[in-house]
């Protein structure tokens, strides 16, 4: 194609968005909230997995004691602790360690507490093999003083549950709001297939290919979704961003970082933008190029 | 240039548009097609340009079949006809030079063609001075002249004309079919649907006339009629 086509074809594409602005800022929004629920269920599921990965590492449950353990008899469970099988290792946590842990993590709420200390003694057990991890801690449970075994592998099955809800209910809302902007989109092109009509069939009279009457109509689905792919990953940074700093306010957790994930969802932004302009496009004008003449012009 | 053999149209609500035509019109012809309304003169001119295939019958056009080419094939047969409409059907928010510039656009011409192209087609329509107004500026027939410009741009080998001065002043139409007839001493075989008899007349060329579907006479074949 000539470098004098090319130039003629991406100019009517943008002079398409332009006339039909307010239908291009329809699809342009629905488009938006549909790579935006996708950028925010992708980022949800990587935070998910890398929590998941992070308890794996740790290989360790946390064992409780009852609340009048004292800490003498605590430092002789932790002895018989010691001697069981598949324990790598066994710290142990006393109340007062719990509760300037909390007061350094969540500030001086916890100020006033140290006379009626609420948390027990524990122990930070780690395993040798975290596959026999059930058989140890029901072997943990029975000995006595011990109020309960907080174990991480349960934590670990109730997130790769709730990652794979968020995985699939996340999936069946983006192909909805998909169809929708697929919908929207092809209809905005529609319509200014619609007033362009009258190009159109002196276009096909002259002669002109379906590909050149086709492609400004895909310049301009594809213009959308570029525009749409750039502002939903802008407000996708922002809102991580904002929701990342007031949930690590309340849950210390290591979190992924917007900018190792950016390139990545930045150009999937752009590429699923460029396929939903291209669909729409190719959808709305398959209806017309069919059409001939007076056709065209709906005599 | 053109050919009908045994051509037939019968539209998909049963209307009979044209029966058994067979027709031959040579390179660098000047035709008037002729005939009164619903006669079966706009299916005539759609097969010509592919808008619509025949129910029976093959036709020729510079001795491609083109009731049998593929759908890619059809802007490239378009490409040897330059189309004139009753309407003019010029784009109002382009000028002059861009409403013929614009056949040039979308056939992919370089932008240094249209340039060195437009000016010499709008200086033979005697419109070389009005290339910057618009459409909605000129009368009827300067219209008309832009329509015929856009035609001639591409260089057609065919000048298909459908009813050219429906529209104009009878001294206007005269000046348009004269324009005609300059292009077709050029080479340029023109078609021209037109209901004017006095017109048709006082030039003096081939004229074919549709009735019902059926050609009932041709000056070129005077037998037609017999057997009409």
């Amino acid at each position: 194609m000539r470098a004098s086509s090319l130039k003629y074809l991406l100019t009517e594409g943008f002079k398409n968005v332009w006339k039909n602005w307010m239908m291009s800022v329809a699809s342009i929004g629905v488009l938006v909230l549909c790579l935006l629920l996708t950028g925010a269920a992708a980022l949800f599921s990587m935070n998910i997995s890398n929590a998941l990965r992070s308890i794996e590492s740790q290989n360790s449950i946390t064992v409780y004691l009852n609340d009048d353990v004292e800490t003498g008899p605590a430092l002789e469970i932790g002895e018989k602790i010691k001697v069981l099988d598949n324990i790598a290792g066994c710290k142990f946590y006393s109340k007062e360690e719990a509760v300037e842990k909390f007061k350094d993590e969540l500030g001086p709420i916890f100020d006033g507490i140290k006379d009626n200390n609420p948390f027990p003694h524990a122990f930070h057990v780690t395993l040798a093999d975290i596959s026999k991890y059930r058989e140890t801690v029901d072997v943990i449970k029975q000995i006595d003083g011990i109020d309960s075994v907080v174990n991480r592998s349960e934590l670990f099955e109730k997130l790769t549950k709730f990652d794979r809800l968020i995985s699939i209910s996340g999936v069946f809302i983006v192909i909805v709001l998909g169809l929708v902007s697929l919908f929207i989109l092809s209809n905005t092109i529609r319509l200014t297939m619609y007033s362009r009509r009258f190009e159109i069939s002196i276009m096909k009279s002259v002669g002109a290919t379906d590909w050149f009457v086709r492609l400004p109509f895909i310049v301009e689905g594809i213009i959308i979704g570029i525009i749409s792919a750039i502002i939903s990953a802008t407000i996708l940074k922002l809102l991580y961003d904002v929701l990342i700093g007031y949930v690590n306010r309340m849950i210390p957790f290591s979190h992924i970082p917007f900018g190792s994930v950016s390139l990545p969802i930045f150009f999937a932004f752009i590429a699923a933008g460029i396929a939903f302009g291209l669909i729409g496009g190719l959808i709305s004008i398959s209806k017309y190029l069919k059409r001939e003449g007076g056709e065209i012009l709906g005599w | 240039m053109i050919e009908f053999r045994n051509v037939s149209k019968v539209y998909a609500n049963g209307t009979s548009a044209l029966k058994n035509i067979n027709l031959h019109i040579k390179k660098g012809e000047f035709v008037f097609i002729v005939g009164s309304s619903g006669s079966g003169k706009s299916t005539f001119l759609k097969l010509i340009m592919h808008e619509e295939l025949p129910s029976r019958g093959t036709i020729y056009l510079d001795g491609i079949n083109i009731s049998q080419i593929t759908k890619r094939e059809v802007p490239y047969i378009r490409r040897k006809m330059g189309i004139v409409f009753q309407d003019f059907r010029l784009i109002d928010k382009m000028t002059v030079f861009d409403n013929v510039a614009f056949a040039m656009r979308v056939t992919g011409a370089s932008e240094r063609d249209v340039k060195k192209r437009v000016p010499y087609i709008l200086n033979l329509v005697d419109l070389q001075n009005k290339a910057n107004r618009r459409p909605a500026e000129l009368s009827g027939g300067e219209q008309q002249r832009v329509s015929l410009a856009r035609a001639l741009v591409n260089n057609p080998s065919i000048i298909i004309a459908d009813e050219p001065t429906g529209n104009i002043d009878p001294e206007m139409s005269y000046e348009i079919v004269e324009l005609l007839t300059e292009i077709n001493k050029r080479g340029t075989t023109v078609l021209m649907v037109t209901h004017e008899h006095d017109l048709v007349q006082r030039f003096g060329k081939r004229v074919i006339e549709i009735n019902c579907g059926k050609i009932i006479s041709d000056s070129k074949n005077p037998e037609v009629r017999h057997e009409s």
